[in-house]
Formats: C-alpha cells, sequence, structure tokens
C-alpha cells in the first residue's frame, strides 16, 4: 500500500523524474557537439544543453505530478472532467489537486519558503555591507546573491497574494464552489515551485550578475548560471498568465445570482486588476526571455549591439513587463488593507466605487510608464515630459484607494487587531513609498537619484512595505478561516511591533544613504557611509528576527497549540465568515444568492450578505 | 468545527454541475488566452520597428536575408483557411449537421499540420540563418513562437474533434461512465452533468482562438514579407 502510494502520481515521483528528465535532457543537448556559440566556444560552455535539460525536467517533473495523464485522455476523446484527488487526504496537499483551498494553502507554504530563501539572502547582503571592503563575500558571489535576493522576491510574491488568498478565498467570495479552471489553477502552483527550484541551480553553474532585471547586455555574456534565471522567469511568465486567465474567468462567469460587479468585495476587485496585468504583461516578459535564449543559443542578435541588435530594446521590453509588475505586487495588497479596514471599523466600505476606480485606473496607468526606468539610459529626451507626468498621474488613483481607507477609518470604531495593524502599517509605509516615488519619477531628481540606494529603498517601501505587510495582514486575517485554528494574537503583536519599527529603522535610512550618493549593486562603499549602514545592517537583522517570530507563532499555534479559531473570529459579514472553519470541500450545501451589499456595517445597513442560501455544511 | 476540507467528503455529495458553466468559462478562457497571445507577439512587432528604425551596423537586413514570399504566403493561407474550415464547422454543428463538422474539423487539423510542416520547409530551406542579422532574428523568433501556438491550436481542435468522433452515435446527454472522464477509479459520478454537451462550447472556443491565430498569421505575413527592408 505504501509501496503503491510511493509510486503513484505525487511530488515523489515528480522530483524523480524531473531530475532523470534533466539529465537525460544534458545528454541529449550534449549531442550537439558543436559550439552553440561562437565566444562560448572556449569555456566549454553549452547553453543549449542546459536549456534542453531544464526542459526535459519541466516535462518530468510534471509527468511525475500527473499533470499530462488528463491532457492525454483528451487526445483520445474522453470528455472533460473538474476534480482530481479532492478527497484523498493529507495526501493532496503533496500533488495534484483541484480544490482551490487546497492550492492556496500550497501556496502559502510553497511561497513562503522561497520568501525565506530570499530573505536570507537579504541578510548575507547586510552581513557584506557592515564593512565598505569587498571582506565577507566576493564581488561575484555578492552579485549573485543580489539577484537571488531579487529575482526570488520578485517571482515569487507576483503571486504572493493571489496564490494563497485569491485562489483560496475569490470562489467563496463570489458564491462557487471552485475556479474556472482547476488542474489550471494546479499548474500554476507546481510551475512556480519547480520555478524556484530551478532558480537555486544558478550556483551550480556560477550565478548570475544582473539582478533581478537581467539587463542585456551583461545577460547574453553572462555564464551559464543566467540560463536558470531565464527558465526561472519564463515559467513564472507562463504561471502568472494562466492564475490571472483563471481568475478573470472565474470572476467573469461563476458570480453566484444576484453578485453584479457593483457588489463585488473589493478585494476580488483587486484581483481582477491584477488578473489582467497578469494577463498582458508576462506574454511580454515571455517573449523577451525567449529572445535572450535565443541570443544565447541560436547567436540571434536581438540584444546584441555588435551584430545590430540592441541592449536598449531589452531594457524597454523588460519594463514594458516590468512596471505592470510593480502593480500586480502592489494591487491585491490595497484589496487587502480595505476589505480589513471595513471589518475594523464597523463601518461600510467608503467610496466603493471610487476604490475600484483607483484600482482600475493604476491598472490601466501602469502601461503608460515603462519608460521612467529609462531616463539616465539613453530617453529621447522629448519623451521624458510624457513619462514624466503619466507617471506623476498614477499618485492619482493610488491616492483613490488612500482617500477610501482614510474615510473608513473616519469616525469608526476602530479596534486595533493584528491584521488591523498590519493595515495600518500598509498605509504608512505605502505613503512614505509613493512620496519617494514622486522624487524618482521627477526627471532632474531622477538623474541624481536613480541607481542609487534611494530608489532601492523606495522600491522595498512599496513592495516590502505594501505586498508584504498586506501579505501579514491577510495571514493574521484569514489563516484561522482557512486552517480553522487561531493564531496566537499576543506573540502576533510582537511580530508587528518589532516588524514595523525594524523596517522603518531599515529604509528609512537608505533613502537618506542613496541621497549621499551610494550606489545600488556594489560590493563596496565610500568609508564615510559606515556607519549609516551599520545601523541599516543592524535594523535589517532585527527585521529578520521578526521573521523569526511570525514563524515560530505560526508554526506553535497552527501545528502544536491547534486551539479552534471558531466561524468568525472577527465578527465579519462577508460570506467566507459565515462558513464554517476551515471550510468543506463543497464550500456550499447549495450555491448561494449574493444579492445584499457587500459591506453591511453599521447601524442603518446591517443585513447580511446571504440573502436566500443555505452555506451551512452540508447534509 | 467541521473537519478539514475534503476529508469524509465524496464527490456524490457534490452536486453535478450543469455544462453551461464550464461553457461560459471556455468561451472566455478563449477570447483571454488570444488578448495574451496578441501581447507575446507585440513584444516582437516592437523588436522588428525598433531595431529597423535603429540599424545601428547597418546590418538590419542584408541583401542576403529574403525569406521566401511563396512560402510565406502559403503559410498565411493555410493559417486562414484553417481558421475558416473551422468557423464553418462549428456552423455546421450548430445546424446540427454534425458529420459535416467532423469533416471539415478533420481538414482543418490536417491544415494546421500542413502549416507546422510548411514552416519547417521555410526555416531549413531558406539561405540565411537566426544569426544573420537583427531582421533574421526577428523572423525565426517570430515564426517560432507563432509556430508553438499553432501547435497548441491543433492540440485543442485534436481533442474536441477526438470527443465529437468518440461520441458521435450519442447526443449531447450521452452518460458518461463514472471517473471515465480523468479516469479516477474512485469517482462515484461524473462532475459534470452529461460533459458531451461540451463539445459545441469547445468548438466555439476553438474558433475563436484560430481566428486569433489567424489573424496574427496575416499581421505576421504583412510586417515580416511584405513590407520593405
Amino acid at each position: 500500500m505504501i509501496l503503491r502510494r510511493l509510486i503513484g502520481f505525487n511530488l515523489l515521483s515528480a522530483v524523480v523524474l524531473g531530475i532523470v528528465g534533466f539529465y537525460v535532457g544534458w545528454w541529449l543537448g550534449n549531442l550537439d557537439t558543436s559550439s552553440n556559440l561562437a565566444y562560448f566556444a572556449d569555456t566549454g560552455q553549452n547553453d543549449v544543453a542546459l536549456f534542453t535539460a531544464y526542459l526535459t525536467c519541466i516535462l518530468g517533473f510534471l509527468t511525475g505530478l500527473g499533470f499530462l495523464k488528463y491532457p492525454i485522455n483528451r487526445m483520445l476523446g474522453k470528455p472533460a472532467s473538474l476534480r482530481e484527488k479532492e478527497t484523498s487526504g493529507s495526501s493532496r496537499y503533496f500533488g495534484l489537486c483541484t480544490d482551490h483551498k487546497v492550492v492556496g494553502l500550497q501556496y502559502l507554504i510553497g511561497i513562503g519558503v522561497f520568501v525565506a530563501i530570499g530573505g536570507i539572502n537579504a541578510m548575507l547582503i547586510r552581513i557584506e555591507l557592515l564593512n565598505p571592503t569587498a571582506e565577507t563575500i566576493s564581488a561575484n558571489n555578492y552579485l549573485t546573491i543580489v539577484g537571488l535576493h531579487g529575482t526570488l522576491m520578485m517571482g515569487m510574491m507576483t503571486s504572493g497574494i493571489l496564490g494563497p488568498f485569491a485562489n483560496y478565498l475569490v470562489p467563496i467570495m463570489i458564491g462557487a464552489r471552485r475556479m474556472a479552471f482547476p488542474r489550471i489553477e494546479a499548474l500554476t502552483f507546481w510551475l512556480l515551485m519547480l520555478a524556484g527550484v530551478l532558480l537555486m541551480t544558478t550556483l551550480s553553474y556560477g550565478g548570475f550578475p544582473t539582478g533581478w532585471t537581467g539587463y542585456a547586455p551583461l545577460n547574453i555574456e553572462a555564464n551559464m548560471g543566467i540560463d536558470s534565471y531565464l527558465v526561472f522567469f519564463v515559467l513564472v511568465g507562463v504561471s502568472m498568465c494562466l492564475l490571472g486567465l483563471n481568475m478573470l474567468a472565474t470572476v467573469i462567469t461563476m458570480r453566484a445570482p444576484g453578485l453584479t460587479w457593483g457588489k463585488l468585495p473589493i478585494f476580488v476587485w483587486g484581483v481582477v486588476a491584477t488578473s489582467v496585468l497578469m494577463l498582458l504583461a508576462a506574454p511580454v516578459l515571455f517573449s523577451t526571455l525567449i529572445m535572450v535564449a535565443l541570443d544565447r543559443t541560436a547567436q540571434t542578435s536581438f540584444f546584441n549591439t555588435q551584430l545590430g541588435g540592441s541592449s536598449y530594446l531589452y531594457e524597454n521590453l523588460f519594463w514594458i513587463f516590468g512596471h505592470p509588475e510593480v502593480y500586480i505586487l502592489a494591487l491585491p495588497g490595497m484589496g487587502i488593507v480595505l476589505e480589513i479596514i471595513v471589518v475594523f471599523s464597523r463601518k461600510p466600505l467608503w467610496g466603493y466605487r471610487l476604490a475600484v476606480a483607483g484600482m482600475l485606473g493604476i491598472a490601466l496607468m501602469s502601461w503608460l510608464v515603462w519608460q521612467h526606468h529609462l531616463f539616465v539610459s539613453g530617453i529621447n529626451a522629448d519623451l521624458r515630459p510624457f513619462y514624466m507626468l503619466s507617471t506623476e498621474l498614477v499618485s492619482l488613483p493610488t491616492g483613490f484607494i488612500f482617500v477610501c481607507a482614510l474615510g473608513t477609518l473616519w469616525r469608526g470604531r476602530i479596534r486595533l487587531e493584528v491584521p488591523m495593524l498590519f493595515a495600518l502599517g500598509w498605509l504608512f509605509n505605502f505613503l512614505i513609498g509613493g512620496l519617494s516615488g514622486v522624487f524618482l519619477s521627477d526627471v532632474p531628481s531622477d538623474v541624481t537619484t536613480h541607481g542609487s540606494f534611494f530608489s532601492m529603498a523606495h522600491f522595498h517601501y512599496t513592495i516590502m512595505g505594501g505586498l508584504l505587510f498586506s501579505f501579514f495582514a491577510a495571514i493574521y486575517f484569514w489563516v484561522p478561516k482557512m486552517t480553522g485554528y487561531a493564531i496566537n494574537q499576543r506573540w502576533a503583536k510582537v511580530h508587528f511591533w518589532v516588524m514595523f519599527i525594524a523596517f522603518n529603522s531599515t529604509f528609512g535610512p537608505l533613502l537618506v544613504i542613496g541621497f549621499l550618493g551610494m550606489p545600488r549593486r556594489t560590493v563596496t562603499y565610500a568609508g564615510y557611509l559606515q556607519g549609516a549602514n551599520t545601523w541599516v545592517s543592524i535594523s535589517a537583522f532585527v527585521l529578520g528576527a521578526s521573521m523569526l517570530v511570525f514563524i515560530a507563532n505560526f508554526v506553535w499555534s497552527l501545528v502544536f497549540a491547534r486551539v479552534p479559531a471558531g466561524s468568525n473570529p472577527w465578527g465579519s459579514k462577508s460570506i467566507e465568515w459565515q462558513l464554517p472553519s476551515p471550510v468543506p470541500v463543497e464550500n456550499f450545501a447549495e450555491l448561494p444568492t449574493l444579492d445584499g451589499d457587500p459591506y453591511p456595517y453599521g447601524d442603518a445597513n446591517d443585513a447580511t450578505p446571504v440573502t436566500s442560501a443555505q452555506i451551512g455544511p452540508p447534509a | 468545527m467541521s473537519s478539514p476540507a475534503g476529508s469524509g467528503s465524496l464527490y456524490h455529495v457534490v452536486e453535478r454541475e450543469p455544462p453551461e458553466v464550464m461553457a461560459r468559462n471556455l468561451r472566455i478562457a478563449a477570447r483571454l488566452f488570444a488578448s495574451a497571445m496578441v501581447f507575446a507577439f507585440i513584444a516582437f512587432l516592437f523588436a522588428f520597428f525598433y531595431l529597423r528604425a535603429l540599424d545601428a551596423s547597418a546590418v538590419w537586413q542584408p541583401a542576403t536575408v529574403k525569406p521566401s514570399l511563396a512560402l510565406g504566403s502559403a503559410a498565411m493561407l493555410i493559417l486562414v483557411a484553417a481558421a475558416i474550415m473551422i468557423r464553418l464547422g462549428l456552423r455546421d454543428h450548430r445546424a446540427e449537421r454534425r458529420p459535416a463538422w467532423r469533416i471539415k474539423g478533420a481538414i482543418a487539423l490536417a491544415l494546421l499540420i500542413l502549416f507546422i510542416v510548411v514552416q519547417f520547409v521555410s526555416w531549413t530551406t531558406q539561405a540565411f540563418g537566426p544569426s544573420d542579422g537583427p531582421y533574421a532574428s526577428v523572423f525565426f523568433g517570430w515564426t517560432a513562437l507563432l509556430t508553438l501556438f499553432v501547435v497548441g491550436l491543433t492540440y485543442w481542435l485534436e481533442t474536441t474533434l477526438a470527443t465529437s468522433i468518440r461520441y458521435r452515435n450519442q447526443g449531447a446527454q450521452a452518460a458518461i461512465d463514472p471517473g471515465h472522464a480523468s479516469g479516477d477509479a474512485h469517482r462515484t459520478a461524473p462532475d459534470i452533468d452529461s460533459p458531451v454537451a461540451l463539445v459545441r462550447p469547445a468548438i466555439e472556443a476553438v474558433t475563436t482562438f484560430s481566428t486569433a491565430v489567424a489573424g496574427v498569421g496575416i499581421v505576421t505575413w504583412i510586417v515580416l514579407y511584405l513590407l520593405p527592408a
């Protein structure tokens, strides 16, 4: 029985077949004895072999998980079906499972592991920067660590909210039993996990020197370590495109009767805006990285200036994806914050339509600003005013979100529970991120601060201060619903305060250090900046310690203490909180009708959002 | 407190989903996927016009780099013909002329395979390779990506056609054995009520996507073959 389980379609089989696939591909790739790149001929480098190995590794991994079984059945004419391994006990967490709630929890743990690795990289960076000379880590290794940190964080956290929380909650919030395409939902998760593992293999091939942006010409000149980066982002791109498609199809077609667009929970609107960006931006990334891979293997000349290409072309294409990517990271956090502020202010969301307009406005504007990343990289001077203006205009729809949050807080019955603390922390941090962003969108000040620690600090204020704080807000708010167990609130508050103070103590001074002229991605720096850098490093270590507090509390609460959370510990009126904790596999005994106000808080408007439904467990 | 999600629940407690739900999903997904595909080609379109305008080393398209207009035109026409054939097949299916749909679907499938063959012939017979300058780079990258999407379309059409042929003697309400669709032996009931009824929405979705692919094929032909160097 145990043997039968071990050799079935599961994670173990996937790992074994993935490794076998890798070596088969490596062998096949090396059959091509002719050197694929003339200028790499002396190095013994064979990018064709490595790309082939990665490709066959991916195929082997997906085969082991059972992802090829259904497509082959469909080729034989067997009709479509929806569900797979939803009732197979705890083993469903280690393989292909089509239950959206299982996939949500898989995402939460899987992404958490890789973000932790990214965080360890950040600690290594700060250890090195304790000293202005390259003493602890060599320059090459330092660049690889910086690249791994950025790439892991950006790639994984792209799905940081949609993966765990949208997958788990959106079908419930719209009154559906499932996502539109459950197998695709599972596929997006496993592709992302495999991407993370393959990125780690870069260490076996010398790392990569480009940071997370992978700029040309470094990306075509670097050693084979960059191939891992390319494969990682291609897989992330495919995963996020499919995730966005699935989310959009689900929200468009599977809403319960009565749930019109004007009644969608604001978190779902955040997911919709994000999904549009994911669906359309990720293919641009995919194509761009394919071009890089062709430059490295087939000697094409997209980005090779000597052969008629242009490295500036890469920068343009990357940021056509890259700037929407920034909002892919930020938008779902806005939805979470508004969703939480409503519950802990006991007030309806102020300016619901304004908030929706803000999210959609940000999504639209994000396509029109990408060249502000290239203000000092050779942009035509006549184009600068347009991109400066369009970038500064993004603050308008972003301001809508802040106005709605503050309007909801105004005269609310505010409870400073842990999710609310993180939501308020988000407001503070994102405000600093937004204000510092104005300096970077403005051409004269950008010329001074571009490529410095100022832009890095701004970026961390928006992404870490924005996304990660909303991520933790969501964890403390919804994980009791997802698992059925409460998280210890006292230690959660310790986590919040240490994290909030250490975060600002880390990145606030970095804004100043950037203004003082310290460039990013350099292992050495001027001696007079050592004092400030030491302060930042110590703050960063405290920030890292706050994550240990979180992990310890999370594991203790959910694995050892296991205190039942109850079905609605926060007194929320959203539909997910009317279900038992954790939610049963079918979600609803009967599909509900949702034609009420999504936020029926306050004395005058206190109706339940579910007007005709049975939302208990099935009989 | 209830038990953890899934444990103790069997499929038969889940109401069987009416096929209309999945039909709507298929239709909207085809449109969304077509949009995503277009954005993948926008990157190549951007690269084409950017490198063509830049021509930094005056090597954009050397005189020897001339793809065969005949093969390019043939590929484009085959793609358009396949899309038209799928659309005509959909019309037949809507008019309950199912044998006619299957014939047109099979012809479209053959045409798509022919496109892939023609594309391979084009790559292997022309007098330049991917390393012969920026135009050649865009040409190979773009056409390779198009071929990748055509392979995907071919697969999608084949699955639709195969289901249609397998259940050719049964109506839309044909009974499907539990577990038949996915091979799950433990399944106690099909999770989609009459899944054969999904054939028509699948044809509609394939039609939408094939039209988009044909549109990209026409743009490919204009940009890569007709625009002057």
